[in-house]
């Protein structure tokens, strides 16, 4: 659900002498000598972990708004505070991990139009009071009054679709459906977004008393739509005070196995144990610190000095690695539960008329030459995309035919579905529509004569090997007749371009790359819903097929039996249908850990575990 | 302002007699641009200097001619060191540096000479209407300089750089707006001092009018300093393309420019790819140099105090 950011490698110059001098100074070898580490296992120490560049915390409330839904904030800081619900990512594995979750598995009844949840009864919050119905009651108040602040929202979706909720007992939570679901998309994508919060925020002022288990419920502010939307007010102005959130006695209070120490409105993060924490690892770190970065060069500057534990290499210095092995690091990419892709604006007035046609998309895509750019850009680190089912984790859902995709490079393919659509193709040159029509052998609804096959493309700028690729499309869409013209531009300025808008003379951005695609949390089943929908919010191309509809529809409400049948129909159609421009997925980030760092495993969903690191001598 | 040759002639007949005169002998007598001509060929930096400004431009504007690569299309040979086929290797496209920097040179010669064009002939024209109106004119053409120059150049390229999609013409637009502000102070201290001169009063006493004064006696009476700071100018914007491309604002992809490869370069910068930084940087610098040794000699062959007589 989030617009993943990769690790960016971008830096400043200072003078042309200084990059000169660098240079000289980075041809020389390494001096430095390799470090031994035993097995012995160290109680405490201090691990650091590098942020992305540029991407630090800076929002701590779970009901988490747009502009701050990121995984710099969820996955990387909330979670090691306040645990959701269900916990995804079992070691490297895309999938639920009960034994990390508050709640016991869901019970599904009623043709799955009821569904019980139990939380388990050890979690405490760090006040004493413990984790309960209650606290997942306050939580479904606060989304249900304050939905369109919430980044997760998606009409007719989770909340929408629970008619009614009641605790019907001290740990446990009863969801009326509205109708039937099928119970692993409901688990993995709407029982997934629920945080318990502690009734201590159930509030609306930092000197009202705070609520305790034995506070009556009908005093409890969130019981009204009005006061749900007070208590939201409250805690979205206070999470908004970055420089409290180490003191505030509001956020002070937490379930999850840290707690804050000290937090800097620059981005640096101290952690420390949370002794009252009841889930199955405690924290055998003394102090877990996060650092922030504005480049990804300066980070790699620390990471040379050893001066950081969990760091990450870009990839245009990957051929350092031995460098780093020799001060004692090991290389671990980290690849995330997602898949990468860039956008066609399906409603601009000029090329949208072009990017509907199927024949015009899979010319396109005949062209991407993943398996080349993955060898010569990313080092071999990488996995080609064919769907929008991720592959570079191992995991359930992909099956055979998006593991292996329809249109594999080729330029004379490519050209040969253009020339039989109508286009007069002209290699290096432009290629325009010579029969305009609607016909089989003609250009499509839409396209005048003599249109041109001339796009603009606009990528995210600071990583090297997303600038190769798109300058070897541009290179090989011109052997096909398609001329490409490339620009570039920061992330946040590339994402917010690509935002979905009406057909018109405004909507006019044609092809936009943030370079990071998409990372399935919290829709943990990549079922499509919340990016290929007509009415997704993060449909950005706007993409609309009535028949994509009704496979992500079936995918919701199949059976248990008819589920995977039901997912290989939507998947392998949306292989086939081409809705974005598939690309190489590269890993998330190029990991570099100390060795004697232990315990370190790589959340598919970016989740950080650091309560199970552990140094040894 | 100068003598005309015919008016010299008889003088000269008398002083170069066959016995000369007593004291030694006289110099022949020079028009003012042969004496700034003389005193700026006698500068060995900036023969130095000129030599290299035309050597650049030769091997940016005639060596493609001579040196076919292909820069726009991905070869996948990346990162090759300098060998055969490729005297300076390969950058991180695959394509030939030697070639790209013959390109790259082009679009940076054209863009710093474009700049300094625009900002000189804006600024100019700026300075010299407000020094020589004077007043409240004045102060709000300054302030106005002022402002612009208060805020920090390098936030204001990057805003810039930001708000409008980079090309050639945006490029140099952008510089120039930032470049403009330095030579409309210079010249607006020059036109200070020279709207009060004699010839400045008997051109007003005459029926001259503010656009004459300003164009023909102003302006001229301050080319030696429009010219110094013009090829200052080129150097200047030189660099700021460099540092724009740099921060990924330059030139679209796959065009090239100096800076954009020594940006690109700068990424390998641990993996010892030299030919990636080197052949860029030193473009660079040989560049601004060049053009600062001309305009160091252009301010001493202008600058009467500074003449060798």
């Amino acid at each position: 659900m989030k617009k993943n950011i990769r690790r960016r490698s971008s830096a400043v110059i200072a003078t042309t002498v200084a990059a000169i001098t660098l240079a000289a100074c980075g041809s020389g070898a390494s001096s430095s000598s390799s470090s031994s580490t035993g097995t012995t296992k160290v109680k405490g120490g201090i691990a650091t972990f590098a942020e992305g560049p540029g991407a630090k915390p800076n929002y701590i409330f779970p009901l988490t708004p747009p502009t701050n839904f990121s995984t710099a904030n969820l996955s990387l800081f909330q979670t090691l505070m306040y645990r959701p619900l269900y916990w995804y990512g079992n070691g490297s594995k895309a999938e639920i991990n009960y034994a990390y979750s508050v709640a016991k598995p869901p019970v599904f009844s009623n043709n799955n139009q009821t569904v019980t949840v139990t939380l388990n009864s050890n979690y405490k919050w760090s006040n004493g009071e413990s984790v309960d119905a209650q606290d997942v009651i306050f939580w479904m108040n606060l989304v249900k009054a304050n939905k369109t602040n919430w980044a997760a929202y998606v009409p007719g979706a989770f909340p929408d679709n629970i008619v009614s909720y009641k605790a019907s007992g001290k740990y446990t939570v009863v969801f009326q459906l509205d109708k039937s679901y099928n119970p692993t998309w409901f688990t993995y994508n709407e029982l997934s977004q629920i945080t318990p919060l502690p009734l201590a925020w159930d509030k609306t002022s930092l000197t009202a008393p705070s609520p305790t288990a034995s506070t009556p419920v009908s005093s409890l502010p969130d019981q009204t739509t009005s006061g749900a939307k007070a208590v939201y007010n409250f805690l979205n102005t206070q999470a908004g005070q970055l420089s409290t959130y180490a003191t505030s006695p509001i956020w002070s209070i937490v379930d999850g196995p840290w707690k804050l120490k000290s937090f800097t409105t620059q981005g640096k993060a101290v952690f420390v144990p949370n002794p009252a924490y009841g889930g199955p690892v405690k924290a055998s770190l003394s102090e877990f610190i996060e650092l922030p970065f504005t480049a990804s060069s300066s980070e790699y500057n620390v990471l040379r000095a050893k001066g950081i534990t969990y760091g990450y290499i870009p990839f245009s210095d990957l051929a350092q690695k031995a460098t780093l092995a020799q001060e004692g690091y090991t290389l671990q990419p980290w690849n995330l539960f997602g898949f990468n892709y860039w956008v066609e604006n399906f409603n601009n007035p000029t090329v949208g008329p072009i990017f509907k046609q199927l024949y015009f998309r899979q010319a396109f895509q005949h062209l991407i030459d993943q398996q080349q750019w993955i060898q010569s850009f990313l080092h071999g680190l990488g996995v080609p995309t064919y769907s929008p089912v991720p592959t570079a984790i191992s995991n359930p859902f992909a099956d055979s035919v998006s593991k292996t995709g329809m249109y594999p490079f080729s330029v004379t393919a490519a050209k040969s579905l253009l020339t039989s659509h109508g286009w007069k193709v002209v290699a290096n040159g432009t290629t325009v529509c010579a029969k305009p029509g609607t016909a089989a052998n003609e250009c499509g609804a839409g396209i005048a004569a003599n249109t041109p096959l001339t796009f603009n493309l606009q990528y995210a700028s600071g990583l090297t090997f997303v600038s190769q690729e798109m300058q070897a499309l541009k290179s090989t869409a011109a052997s096909a007749g398609i001329t490409i013209n490339l620009s570039q531009a920061p992330f946040d300025q590339v994402i917010a371009n690509a935002a979905a808008c009406p057909p018109g003379p405004n909507c006019t951005w044609q092809m936009e790359n943030w370079a990071g695609g998409w990372v399935y949390a919290p829709d943990y089943a990549p079922t499509g819903g919340e990016i290929f929908s007509s009415t997704a919010g993060s449909n950005f191309g706007s993409y609309n097929d009535p028949k994509t509809n009704q496979l992500i529809t079936q995918t919701h409400t199949a059976t248990t039996s008819q589920f995977n049948s039901a997912f290989n129909a939507y998947q392998d159609y949306m292989v086939q249908q081409l809705p974005v421009i598939y690309q190489p997925n590269p890993p998330f980030q190029l990991s570099e850990i100390q060795s004697n760092l232990k315990g370190v495993t790589q959340n598919p969903y970016a989740n950080l575990t650091p309560e199970t690191w552990y140094f040894v001598k | 302002m100068t003598r005309a040759e015919d008016q010299l002639t008889p003088f000269e007949d008398e002083i170069v007699s066959p016995t000369g005169p007593e004291g030694g002998e006289a110099r022949e007598s020079e028009s003012a641009l042969q004496l700034i001509l003389r005193t700026f060929l006698e500068n060995k930096l900036a023969i130095l200097g000129l030599g290299l400004v035309v050597a650049m431009a030769i091997f940016c504007f005639i060596g493609p001619l001579l040196y076919h690569t292909n820069q726009v299309a991905t070869t996948y040979q990346i990162n090759l060191p300098p060998g055969k086929g490729h005297p300076l290797g390969t950058d991180e496209n695959g394509r030939d540096v030697l070639g790209r920097l013959m390109v790259g040179g082009q679009s940076s010669l054209e863009i710093g000479i474009a700049v300094a064009i625009i900002a000189t002939v804006f600024g100019v024209l700026w300075g010299a209407i407000a020094g020589y109106i004077g007043g409240k004119l004045d102060s709000v053409m300054m302030r106005i300089v002022d402002v612009f120059l208060s805020i920090p150049s390098l936030f204001l390229l990057i805003f810039l750089a930001a708000a409008f999609t980079p090309n050639m013409t945006i490029l140099i637009l952008i510089l120039s707006f930032i470049s403009w502000l330095s030579p409309s102070r210079l010249v607006r201290g020059e036109a200070l001092s020279l709207r009060v001169r004699e010839y400045v009063k008997a051109v007003k006493i005459m029926g001259g009018g503010p656009t004459r004064i300003v164009v023909r006696h102003i302006i001229p009476n301050t080319i030696g300093t429009i010219a110094v700071n013009a090829t200052f100018q080129i150097a200047d914007a030189i660099l700021v393309l460099a540092t724009l491309s740099y921060l990924g604002l330059g030139l679209p992809p796959p065009a090239a420019s100096w800076g954009e490869m020594l940006s690109n370069g700068v990424n390998y910068i641990y993996d010892g790819y030299w030919w990636l930084i080197y052949p860029a940087g030193f473009a660079i610098i040989i560049t601004v140099i060049a053009f600062n040794f001309i305009g160091d000699a252009l301010r001493d062959s202008l600058e009467v105090r500074l003449q060798k007589r």
